[in-house]
């Protein structure tokens, strides 16, 4: 069949036809299977399986319906931009499933980080009535599930996180497909497919394709020459080097138009770098000062939108930096060595905390009536102090809030499972006292349902209750 | 001089007559301008007040672009008879740029037959002249201590929390007329049991570590990575922005804690204003915020300060 003229790509070729065959990602595995089974008597009616690409969301959601017996109806980023469409699709999974009985539907919304929130608004708003009112399982998939963007499904699904890929993970596929293929595939060549994929094993896939077609023969020589970057321009490092490095300012000026990084990049990477590459403070606050004024440009393009004023921001950056170490000149030619921006690696690595920290702002903004600003200034570093030392306390303020379990580890800390435990205790007490108030025929209050809240909250909502202005003087007057 | 008492009465008859021109409320934070316009929109339509009033913060809706909508929306739907007006409600105007007050200025022109807008502002002087001359303004003045106090106590008494009296006056003392951060503090101190001076200073301190107290010895000491580092951790942890730690800063280099020579306060004061302005005009808050390290370090050798 393999000889066959009409080929089928190896991706779908050997695409997991089982759950077991999705390679690695255990802890995804069993919570996508345990929801799946216990559909619809789940919290929530949709997941969100996120990670980056070529892990295997996709994979395992065919794998678990052909499992399972579900049909899969797909929609991909592109079709999801219109209300209409996502409304037609819901149209006919409802309809599907009661004309063939008992064969259920996923519906699958790929990558949904592809809908930008500006220009497809009716777009995201239509997957999120889908996701309120459907009657099939919603799955959907993204890279980067901490879009602003996303924030309304993200609290609408199941978040479901898949772990990049190792190299091994992506060797061993490999290997595989090379035996059913009967390729002979150099170790070293499959080493170095599954590194350049960095834990991408689709696209580790496809470049195997690519050059066993041709070579039934895969070694290291073919695969560095075939897969090699096309792109000739200086590393960020030798960027660098060439930068700090030169003696006039053209030199300094050709290093950034000769090099990966644009300018944006750039002006991180020589930020990153520059006090390890100047020693003296004078010659450091020099070239900060032309640093800063090249990012001062910048700000001036973004404004006017006249991007001929890059051309000075780049004087500044390049040859502004090169030119300031006059104290100790000698600086510029230190062999230095250089390290990626941590502005940007802390930035990702926070990224799940601040979209949680920022999130716990907007819902503390919209209770106590002030800016985001002043929640994360003011009360997040105060409810801290409280869920860390009184946890009993905090689940009450939990409550009334309604705050997720990831706002609360974000502000109690280690002290997350006892917090944890008294809100279970709390809403578990909330239910007896309301299942015994039905048992008795007490018509409910409407302030019932506040009386367990925060006292913060419990003020506002008790002066509103006793009459707005007249309790406002009693306020200053008390 | 008006104080809030007086300002009560006067939003009462509002009430009573079932009409009021469009308001700016003035006054430092924590005296009561959003409280008393949401117990105005209550008082005006009771338990459904949530319907008639829309409620904007104008340092989170960026850009008059999201107002307009908003406020266009809301004020197309149809009043019905009990209800004269409906109420759009700019909390932090003053945060406002002043083209997007001039664009401000058209809405409420625009939709006055059926809207008031109750504007809410720090500073009233930030606030453009045609919207102060077709608002009614009404300033709030910082609360006195024995209402601080008494407030206090009558929370205190409605949470059953137990108090020493001198704690309240520490927390008036930290918080001065700000009611909201006296009330915050009270609470994070309540948390930790009987109320006393070294619970509220506990709290305070943990709160709000020095921080940039620490990351300015380190850049006047020359330590420019370590000091970069901490800052950097700073605004990403804490959610802090350039304009945040600037204006710490500028508190911090005038605080008797910091032993500098009296010029260098000046020079590095000037400095800060500058950075603040670069990054107004649109640039970016971290490498700012290191050319003004860069130039601490600078100042510290010139000096010869050792901290």
């Amino acid at each position: 069949m393999s000889s066959s003229p009409r080929r089928v790509p190896w991706v779908v070729k050997y695409r997991p036809k089982r759950i077991a065959e999705v390679v690695n990602q255990d802890e995804a595995k069993s919570k996508f299977v345990s929801w799946l089974k216990s559909w619809p008597n789940v919290k929530k009616k949709a997941a969100l399986l996120y990670g980056p690409p070529g892990c295997g969301k996709t994979s395992l959601v065919e794998a678990a319906a052909n499992e399972f017996g579900y049909d899969v109806l797909e929609m991909n980023a592109s079709d999801f931009r219109r209300a209409s469409d996502i409304e037609r699709i819901a149209m006919r999974a409802s309809r599907a499933s009661t004309l063939f009985g008992k064969r259920g539907r996923i519906i699958l919304l790929d990558e949904v980080d592809g809908i930008s929130g500006r220009e497809d608004v009716g777009g995201l708003e239509a997957v999120l009535r889908l996701v309120r009112n459907t009657n099939n399982p919603v799955v959907m998939t993204a890279n980067d599930p901490w879009d602003p963007a996303l924030r309304p499904l993200r609290g609408n699904a199941e978040l479901i996180e898949f772990k990049r890929l190792s190299k091994r993970d992506v060797v061993r596929v490999l290997r595989r497909i090379c035996e059913a293929e009967n390729i002979i595939c150099e170790d070293d060549a499959l080493n170095y497919i599954a590194e350049k994929s960095e834990g991408d094993l689709r696209s580790a896939i496809n470049d195997l394709e690519a050059l066993a077609i041709g070579f039934r023969r895969v070694t290291l020589d073919v695969a560095k020459t075939l897969l090699r970057p096309r792109d000739r321009e200086h590393n960020p490092f030798e960027t660098l080097r060439n930068m700090f490095s030169a003696k006039y300012c053209w030199q300094a000026k050709i290093s950034l138009s000769q090099s990966q990084l644009d300018y944006e990049q750039a002006m991180l990477w020589i930020h990153e770098n520059l006090p390890n590459q100047y020693t003296d403070v004078e010659d450091l606050w020099r070239a900060y000062e032309a640093l800063s004024r090249a990012d001062v440009y910048l700000g001036r393009i973004v404004r006017s939108g006249d991007w001929d004023l890059l051309a000075y921001a780049v004087d500044l950056m390049t040859a502004g930096v090169a030119m300031a170490a006059q104290n100790n000149p000698r600086d510029k030619y230190r062999w230095t060595k250089y390290s990626f921006p941590q502005k940007l690696l802390l930035m990702a690595r926070t990224r799940e905390t601040r979209a949680v920290r920022d999130d716990l702002a907007s819902i503390i903004a919209s209770h106590l009536h002030v800016s985001t600003t002043t929640a994360k200034n003011d009360v997040i570093p105060l409810l801290k102090i409280i869920f860390t030392l009184n946890p009993k306390y905090a689940a009450k303020l939990a409550l009334g809030l309604k705050l997720s379990e990831k706002m609360i580890e974000f502000l109690a800390g280690p002290n997350k499972t006892l917090v944890m435990r008294y809100l279970e205790e709390l809403k578990r007490k909330q239910s007896e006292v309301a299942r015994k108030a039905e048992e008795h025929y007490v018509p409910r209050k409407e302030s019932g349902e506040n009386a367990e809240e925060g006292s913060k909250v419990k003020h506002r909502a008790t002066r509103k209750k006793g009459g707005g202005l007249l309790s406002y003087i009693g306020k200053s007057k008390q | 001089m008006v104080n809030q008492e007086e300002i009560v009465k006067r939003l009462m008859k509002f009430v009573e007559e079932k009409n009021m021109p469009h308001l700016l409320f003035a006054g430092p934070p924590g005296t009561g301008k959003t409280t008393a316009a949401l117990a105005l929109s209550y008082d005006l339509y009771g338990e459904e007040w949530r319907k008639y009033v829309l409620e904007l913060n104008a340092s989170d809706e960026r850009g008059i672009g999201v107002i307009r909508t908003k406020v266009k929306e809301f004020s197309r739907s149809k009043l019905p008879g009990h209800v004269p007006f409906k109420i759009v409600l700019l909390d932090e105007a003053d945060n406002m740029t002043a083209d997007a007050q001039q664009a401000l200025r058209r809405l409420m022109e625009m939709y006055a037959d059926n809207t008031r807008f109750i504007l809410i502002a720090n500073y009233p002087s930030k606030i453009i002249e045609p919207i102060q001359s077709r608002c009614a303004v009404f300033r709030f003045t910082p609360l006195r201590k024995e209402d601080v106090i008494a407030r206090l106590k009558w929370i205190c008494e409605q949470e059953k929390c137990t108090y020493d009296e001198e704690a309240l006056e520490v927390i008036y003392e930290i918080g001065g007329g700000d009611l909201r951060r006296a009330i915050n503090i009270l609470q994070a101190a309540a948390a930790l049991g009987h109320i006393t001076i070294s619970t509220v200073y506990k709290v305070v301190g943990l709160a709000h570590p020095r921080e940039v107290r620490e990351i300015i010895k380190l850049a006047l000491n020359g330590k420019f990575v370590e000091a970069r580092e901490r800052l950097r951790n700073l605004m990403v942890n804490y959610g802090l922005s350039g304009t945040d730690v600037l204006k710490q800063m500028h508190r911090e280099i005038f605080s008797a804690d910091l032993p500098l020579p009296e010029e260098m306060r000046v020079i590095i004061a000037d400095y800060i204003g500058e950075i603040q302005f670069r990054i107004v005009e649109g640039a970016d808050d971290e490498i700012q915020l290191s050319a003004l390290l860069a130039r601490l370090a600078l100042l510290g050798r010139r000096y010869n300060i050792k901290l």
